[in-house]
C-alpha cells in the first residue's frame, strides 16, 4: 500500500508508491547527447561569443575573457533578471507588479564541452564550490538583493538550453515564496523546540541509517524521508551551518568528492539522467542563523509532473527513498 | 526590461521575460513519446479495465457492455486506493499515514479520439455531467477532503502511452497544499474587501480585454495576468460559485463550448501541444460546525479551471524559488489565440 509522507518543514504532502515500486530501468530516460562544440560560447576560443566574465580561475597571466581559465562566470545572455535599475512596484486594479531587479550570472564549471560534474577531477569541483562561494559574498554587499540562489539544471529535460556544463546563480529583490515558506517551517519549528529541524533531520537519518549514501567528518547524503521525486538526494553539513557562502576550505575539500559521488552514482544507475540541484542556503541578511541550516538538493527528473501534482502540490514517487539508495549504492563507479 | 506579477490570490510572483520571447511555435519542446499501446478504452474492450462505477449509456444496454457515451472505472494503477483506513501516524519528525484514496478515469469518448477538442460539444457536456456525479457520490465519504479532476493530455504533461481522450479523478483525504493556499489567499482578499476575488478579477479583464480570450453569455477565458506558463488559460463562470457541481444541465453546455472553443484555439495556435488541465473548486463543505473553517467559502471562492500547455520545462529555478519564468507576455498570447482559427 502507497504511504503518505508529510515533509515538517513545509508541510507538503508526498505519495509514496510502493506497490509496484519503479527500478531504475523502468523510468523513461531520454539519451543525454552533446552538440557539436564549434559554435559553442562556453568553450575555449568562443569567449567573444559570451559578455564580458564577472570572475574567473585562470592558468598563470592569462587575460580576461581569453581562454585558459579554469573556472568562468557570465551575466547570463539572457537574463531572467536585470541587474541596473531601482526597484519600481506598482499596482495595476487588483493586481501587483514590479521591475525585474537581480542578478543572472552562469557559471562555466569546466572548459571541457561534454564532461558534467562527475567526469571532472575532485580539485576541478573544489574551484566550481568555490567559485560559488566567493560569488556569494560578492554580491551579498548589493543592499538590493535579499536572496540570492545558486543551482544547475542538466539536461534538456531539466530545463538547460546549453549543453556545455555550467550552473546559475541568481540574485533577487525579495525572498522567493518556496524559500519563504521552509524559512518559515523552520522558525516555526525552532520556536516551539529550540533546535534546527535540520540538525534533528540528520539525527534521525544517521540513527536508522536506511536511507544514507555516504558520510564524512563534515558532510552526509541521503535520500530524504519525505523525497518530492524518486531518488532525490541531499548533501548537508552534520554541523550546524546556517548560509553557504560561509563554507570553509576545508569543508569544500569534503563536498567535492561526495558530490562527485553523488552524481557519479545517479549517472550510472539511471543512465545519465537530466537533473537539476539546488543549493538552498540562508537569506542574504544574515537572518535565520540558529533556524536554517544549508544543503544541496539534487533531482533527478525522471517523472514527468502531471496534472494532479500541480493541483494539488502532492508529488508522487514512484520509487521509496529506502529502496532508491539501495541502487544508489549497487552503482559501481 | 524583464517584468514580475504577482498572482493576487496566491501571492505568488512571476518573471514575464519578454527578451526571451520566441515566436509562438518555437516555444515548443518536443520530446520522444514511447510507441502507443493497444487501447483499453474502446467501445468493445470493456473487459479490459476494471469494472466501469458510472457511465452514461443508451437505453437497454448493460455495464460493461457497448453502447456508452461516457464511462467511468478505477484506475488500473491507481496513486491511492480505496480500501482501508487513514492510519494517522508519527515516525521521529515526520508525520505519515496510508494512501487512501480514489482514483478514477473518465473515459470521454467510445470512438479512440485523443484530444477532448475533437469532441462535440454535447459529448463534452456528458464528461462534465460525468465529474458532477462522481464529485457529488464521494462527498459522501466522511474520509475524504478534497476531489481533484484533472487531464494530461500529450506525454510531456504527464499523459499515458495510450492516446484515448479521458480525464482522472483523485479524492485525497488531506486538502491538498495548493489548494489550502488558494482557499486563504481568496478569503484574505474577501476578509478584506468583503467581494470574491474572482468576481473582481473578471470585471478588471472585462473592462481591460487585453487578455480577454473567448467570451460566452455564461464565462470568459483568459489568459492569467501572472502566468506562470506561456499561453495558461483560466475559464470562469461569470456568475459567482464556489462549486462547481451545482451547474446547471444548460451551463454545462456552455462551458463545453467556452473549453471546446479555447482548446481548439490552443491547437491550432501551438501545433497540438501537449496540456494539461485542472479543476479548482471548493473542497467538500460537510463542517460547518467547526468554527473558522472556510466559514465564507462559498462567498469568498470562485471555481475555475485552469489550462496550462507544457511547452517548456521547469528548471533549477522554478524549483528552487517557485517563481516562475514565462517568456511571453499573457497579452501577447491572448493576441494569438484570438487571431487562431477554431
Amino acid at each position: 500500500m502507497a504511504e503518505l509522507r508529510r515533509d515538517p518543514i513545509v508541510g507538503r504532502w508526498v505519495i509514496i508508491e510502493d506497490t509496484p515500486a519503479k527500478k531504475p530501468q523502468d523510468f523513461h530516460v531520454e539519451a543525454h547527447h552533446y552538440e557539436d562544440p564549434t559554435n559553442c560560447p562556453f568553450c575555449y576560443g568562443n569567449e567573444h561569443m559570451t559578455p564580458p566574465e564577472i570572475q574567473a580561475f585562470r592558468f598563470d597571466k592569462t587575460p580576461a575573457n581569453a581562454s585558459g581559465w579554469q573556472v568562468r562566470v557570465v551575466p547570463n545572455k539572457f537574463p531572467a533578471l536585470q541587474i541596473e535599475g531601482e526597484l519600481d512596484r506598482r499596482g495595476v486594479g487588483i493586481f501587483d507588479m514590479s521591475n525585474g531587479i537581480g542578478a543572472h550570472e552562469v557559471i562555466i564549471e569546466t572548459p571541457y564541452h561534454s564532461k558534467d560534474i562527475c567526469d571532472l577531477e575532485v580539485a576541478e569541483i573544489e574551484k566550481i564550490l568555490e567559485m560559488y562561494a566567493l560569488r556569494s559574498r560578492d554580491l551579498q554587499k548589493d543592499e538590493r538583493f535579499k536572496y540570492i540562489m545558486i543551482f544547475k539544471n542538466y539536461g534538456t529535460a531539466a530545463g538547460a538550453t546549453l549543453d556545455h556544463n555550467h550552473s546559475q546563480l541568481i540574485a533577487l529583490p525579495m525572498i522567493p515564496k518556496n524559500v519563504a515558506e521552509e524559512l518559515h517551517g523552520a522558525k516555526e519549528y525552532f520556536a516551539f523546540r529550540e533546535r534546527c529541524i535540520f540538525c534533528d533531520m540528520i539525527r534521525q537519518e544517521i540513527d536508522e541509517k536506511e536511507r544514507i549514501l555516504e558520510e564524512s567528518r563534515s558532510f552526509i547524503s541521503f535520500c530524504p524521508f519525505v523525497s518530492r521525486f524518486p531518488f532525490e538526494t541531499w548533501i548537508i553539513p552534520r554541523q550546524h551551518r546556517p548560509n553557504f557562502r560561509d563554507i570553509t576550505a576545508d569543508e569544500i575539500k569534503e563536498l567535492a568528492p561526495m558530490l562527485k559521488n553523488v552524481l557519479g552514482r545517479m549517472k550510472v544507475a539511471l543512465n545519465d539522467p537530466p537533473y537539476n540541484f539546488i543549493i538552498h542556503t540562508s537569506p542574504v541578511d544574515g537572518s535565520c542563523k540558529a533556524e536554517y541550516h544549508w544543503h544541496i538538493e539534487i533531482m533527478p527528473r525522471l517523472s514527468r509532473i502531471a496534472g494532479f501534482e500541480w493541483g494539488t502540490g502532492f508529488y508522487i514517487v514512484p520509487t521509496p527513498p529506502e529502496l532508491a539508495i539501495r541502487y544508489l549504492k549497487e552503482a559501481k563507479i | 526590461m524583464p517584468e514580475l506579477r504577482k498572482d493576487p490570490i496566491l501571492n505568488r510572483w512571476v518573471i514575464i521575460a519578454v527578451e526571451r520571447a520566441r515566436r509562438p511555435k518555437g516555444l515548443r519542446q518536443v520530446f520522444a513519446a514511447p510507441e502507443e499501446g493497444e487501447c483499453p478504452f474502446c467501445e468493445g474492450k470493456e473487459s479490459q479495465t476494471p469494472p466501469e462505477i458510472f457511465s452514461i449509456r443508451k437505453e437497454n444496454t448493460a455495464p460493461n457492455q457497448p453502447g456508452w457515451d461516457t464511462r467511468v472505472i478505477s484506475s488500473k494503477t491507481p496513486f491511492l486506493r480505496i480500501e482501508g483506513d487513514l492510519n494517522r501516524r508519527g515516525q521521529g519528525i515526520y508525520d505519515v499515514m496510508s494512501g487512501v484514496g480514489a482514483h478514477e478515469i473518465i473515459v470521454e469518448t467510445p470512438r479512440h479520439v485523443a484530444n477532448i477538442a475533437d469532441l462535440e460539444d454535447i459529448q463534452i457536456a456528458k464528461v462534465v455531467t460525468c465529474w458532477i456525479d462522481r464529485f457529488v457520490d464521494l462527498s459522501q465519504d466522511e474520509r475524504f477532503k478534497y476531489v481533484l479532476i484533472f487531464k494530461n493530455y500529450g506525454w510531456a504533461s504527464g499523459g499515458g502511452r495510450i492516446r484515448h481522450s479521458r480525464t482522472q479523478l483523485i479524492a485525497t483525504p488531506v486538502t491538498p497544499k495548493r489548494v489550502k493556499e488558494e482557499l486563504a489567499g481568496a478569503r484574505a482578499y474577501y476578509d478584506y474587501h468583503e467581494r470574491c476575488v474572482f468576481c473582481d478579477l473578471i470585471k478588471q479583464e472585462l473592462r481591460v480585454k487585453d487578455r480577454l480570450v473567448e467570451e460566452t453569455s455564461d464565462f470568459i477565458a483568459v489568459t492569467a495576468f501572472a502566468s506562470r506558463f506561456p499561453f495558461e488559460i483560466w475559464i470562469l463562470p461569470k456568475k459567482h460559485s464556489c462549486d462547481f457541481s451545482s451547474m446547471s444541465v444548460e451551463s454545462r453546455l456552455h462551458f463545453a463550448h467556452i473549453l471546446k472553443a479555447v482548446l481548439n484555439k490552443l491547437k491550432t495556435s501551438l501545433d497540438d501541444p501537449p496540456y494539461n488541465f485542472v479543476l479548482h473548486t471548493s473542497p467538500f463543505r460537510r463542517r460547518k460546525t467547526r468554527s473558522g473553517y472556510w466559514a465564507t467559502i462559498e462567498e469568498d471562492y470562485h471555481w475555475h479551471l485552469e489550462i496550462i500547455p507544457r511547452l517548456t520545462s521547469q528548471a533549477g529555478f522554478e524549483w528552487g524559488t517557485g517563481f516562475y519564468i514565462c517568456s511571453i507576455s499573457p497579452e501577447e498570447s491572448a493576441k494569438y489565440l484570438k487571431e487562431a482559427r477554431e
